[in-house]
C-alpha cells in the first residue's frame, strides 16, 4: 500500500502535467470537431443534394477509418510529403476531424427528431429555410443532442490517449505514466494512477450525461 | 493535391506485393476482430443479466465492474496487460499455440490484444444490452410473469427476443468501432495493418516487397484507411438490411436503443 503512495507522491509533477495535456487535447480537439462537425452536420441537412453527399462522403470516411490510421497520415504522412505539421496540431486534428464526424450525424439525428410539423409551420409563417434552420430547428435540435455529444466528449476523452502512446505526438496521462514505468517498472502502482486520472475525468462525465438525459428529454 | 494524386505516388500500389501484403495484415485485423466480437458478445450479455440483478450484492459490484472498464481508454488497457502478463502464462501459450496459426497470433502479445478488446467491449456491449432489456414495456415482464413463466424462462423466450432486436443497430456500431480499434494492437507489436503499411513504405525498393519503387506514407496509409472503410461500410449494411428485414417481418418499426458513446451515431445514422 505504501508502494502505491509513494509512487504518487514521488511522480506527482509527471502524472500532473500529463493529466493537463490529456484535458488541452481533449479541450482543442472539441473545439476543432464541434466547429467541423457542425459544418458537416449543416451539409447533412441542408436542402441541396451536392451539399448532403459531401456531407455523408465526409461522415461515412471518417467514422469508418480508425484514428490511428488518420494520426499516421496527419503526422507521419504530412511530414513525409513535405508539410511540417507540429505533433500537437496533427495530433489534435485527427481526433477532431474524426470525431467531428460523429458530432455531424449526432447534430443531424437532433435535426430529424424535432418534429416536421415545427418545420412546415416556420415555412407557413414565410421564414426562408435558412431562418427556419437557424431559429426554429437549431435551437430544439440542441438540447435533443446534448446528451450524445456528451458522450462523444466521453469518448473522447479515451481516444486522446491514442495520440501520445501510438506516435509520440504528445506527453499526455498515458505516455507520462509509460515513461514512468520505465524507470520504475511498478507498472500496477503506476497503471492505477494513470487509470485514476483518466476515471476522474471519465465518470462523472458519464454521470452528468445520464443526468442531462432525463433532465433535458423533450417530451413529445 | 497534387502530390497527393501524382501518379509516381500510386505506383507502389501494383508493384511487387505490395497490396497482397497490405491486405494479408488486414486478415490478420479481422481475425481479432471476430475473436474478440464473439467474446465480448457472450460476455457482454452474461455482465448485462448480472448487471440487472435484483440482488443488489450482484448488481452492485457488477456495475462497477462494467463502469470502470468501459471509461477507461482502450488502448490503455491493453498496454497494462502487455505490461503485466505473467511471464508463465506468456510461455504456456507460446508453447500451445499450434503453428497452423499465423505468425501474430503465436506471440503471446495477442493475449493482451484479446483480454483488452474483450474487457473493453464487453463492457459497452452489456450497457447496450441493459439498456435494450430495460427499454422493454414493464408489461411483457409482467405478462410473463401472470402466465406462470419463472423469471429465467421469461428472460429467455418474452424479454431477450425482443430486446435484442432493438440493440442491432447500436451493437453492431460498437462492432464497427471494435474493428477500428483492431488496428491499436500494432503498438503492442502485433503485425498486422499499421505495421505491414509501415513496412511497405519503409522497405519500398527492397528486395522484400521487390517493389523498387517509392510508397509514400501518406497514400499507403490512405489505402490502409480504404479496407477499414469497406469493411465496416459493408457492416452497416448488412445491420441496415437485417432492420429492414425485421421489420418487414413483424411489420413494427423496431425502436433502437440509443445514446451509448459513439453508437448514437449509427443507430440513427436512417432518418
Amino acid at each position: 500500500m505504501s508502494e502505491l503512495w509513494d509512487v504518487l507522491v514521488r511522480h506527482f509533477p509527471e502524472f500532473r502535467s500529463g493529466f493537463f495535456i490529456t484535458c488541452q487535447l481533449v479541450a482543442i480537439s472539441f473545439l476543432v470537431a464541434m466547429g467541423v462537425g457542425t459544418l458537416i452536420g449543416t451539409l447533412r441537412a441542408s436542402p441541396s443534394r451536392v451539399l448532403q453527399s459531401v456531407g455523408a462522403v465526409y461522415v461515412e470516411a471518417f467514422r469508418n477509418v480508425p484514428l490511428l490510421v488518420l494520426l499516421f497520415m496527419a503526422f507521419a504522412g504530412l511530414r513525409r510529403a513535405g508539410v511540417e505539421i507540429s505533433p500537437m496540431a496533427a495530433g489534435t486534428l485527427s481526433l477532431g476531424l474524426y470525431t467531428a464526424a460523429y458530432i455531424a450525424e449526432a447534430l443531424r439525428s437532433g435535426v430529424f427528431a424535432v418534429g416536421k410539423g415545427q418545420r412546415d409551420a416556420s415555412l407557413a409563417l414565410g421564414l426562408t429555410s435558412r431562418q427556419t434552420l437557424a431559429k426554429i430547428v437549431m435551437p430544439q435540435a440542441f438540447r435533443t443532442v446534448i446528451p450524445p455529444l456528451g458522450n462523444l466528449l466521453i469518448a473522447m476523452i479515451k481516444n486522446s490517449a491514442i495520440i501520445g502512446v501510438s506516435l509520440g505526438l504528445a506527453d499526455d496521462l498515458l505516455k507520462q505514466a509509460r515513461l514512468i514505468n520505465s524507470q520504475t517498472f511498478q507498472t500496477n502502482e503506476v497503471f492505477f494512477w494513470a487509470a485514476a486520472g483518466y476515471l476522474i475525468l471519465t465518470i462523472p462525465a458519464t454521470f452528468l450525461v445520464r443526468f442531462l438525459e432525463t433532465k433535458l428529454a423533450i417530451r413529445r | 493535391m497534387g502530390y497527393l494524386f501524382d501518379p509516381a505516388n500510386w505506383e507502389w500500389l501494383t508493384a511487387g506485393s505490395n497490396l497482397s501484403f497490405m491486405f494479408e495484415g488486414f486478415l490478420i485485423n479481422l481475425e481479432i476482430a471476430i475473436i474478440a466480437m464473439a467474446l465480448s458478445l457472450i460476455l457482454g450479455l452474461g455482465l448485462a443479466l448480472l448487471r440487472i440483478s435484483k440482488r443488489t450484492w450482484v448488481k452492485v459490484p457488477v456495475g462497477l465492474w462494467i463502469d470502470a472498464w468501459r471509461n477507461l481508454p482502450l488502448i490503455f488497457i491493453i498496454l497494462y496487460f502487455f505490461l503485466t502478463l505473467p511471464r508463465g502464462i506468456k510461455e504456456a501459450y507460446a508453447d500451445w499455440a499450434p503453428s497452423f496459426f499465423p505468425e501474430a497470433f503465436q506471440t503471446p502479445a495477442i493475449l493482451a490484444a484479446v483480454i483488452g478488446l474483450t474487457l473493453y467491449n464487453s463492457a459497452v456491449i452489456a450497457e447496450i444490452m441493459r439498456a435494450g432489456i430495460q427499454s422493454l414495456e414493464k408489461g411483457q415482464g409482467e405478462a410473463a410473469a401472470a402466465l406462470g413463466l419463472p423469471n429465467a424462462k421469461a428472460m429467455r423466450i418474452v424479454i431477450l427476443p425482443q430486446a435484442l432486436r432493438r440493440m442491432v443497430p447500436a451493437t453492431v456500431s460498437q462492432l464497427i468501432t471494435l474493428t477500428k480499434d483492431t488496428s491499436l494492437v500494432s503498438i503492442i507489436g502485433i503485425q498486422e495493418l499499421m505495421r505491414h503499411s509501415r513496412i511497405v513504405t519503409n522497405t519500398s525498393g527492397s528486395p522484400f516487397t521487390g517493389s523498387g519503387v517509392d510508397a509514400p506514407l501518406l497514400q499507403v496509409f490512405m489505402v490502409a484507411g480504404v479496407m477499414f472503410i469497406a469493411f465496416n461500410f459493408l457492416l452497416s449494411r448488412l445491420s441496415r438490411r437485417l432492420e429492414l428485414r425485421e421489420r418487414r417481418i413483424t411489420g413494427v418499426k423496431v425502436e433502437p436503443v440509443t445514446g451509448l458513446e459513439e453508437q448514437v451515431a449509427q443507430s440513427s445514422a436512417v432518418p
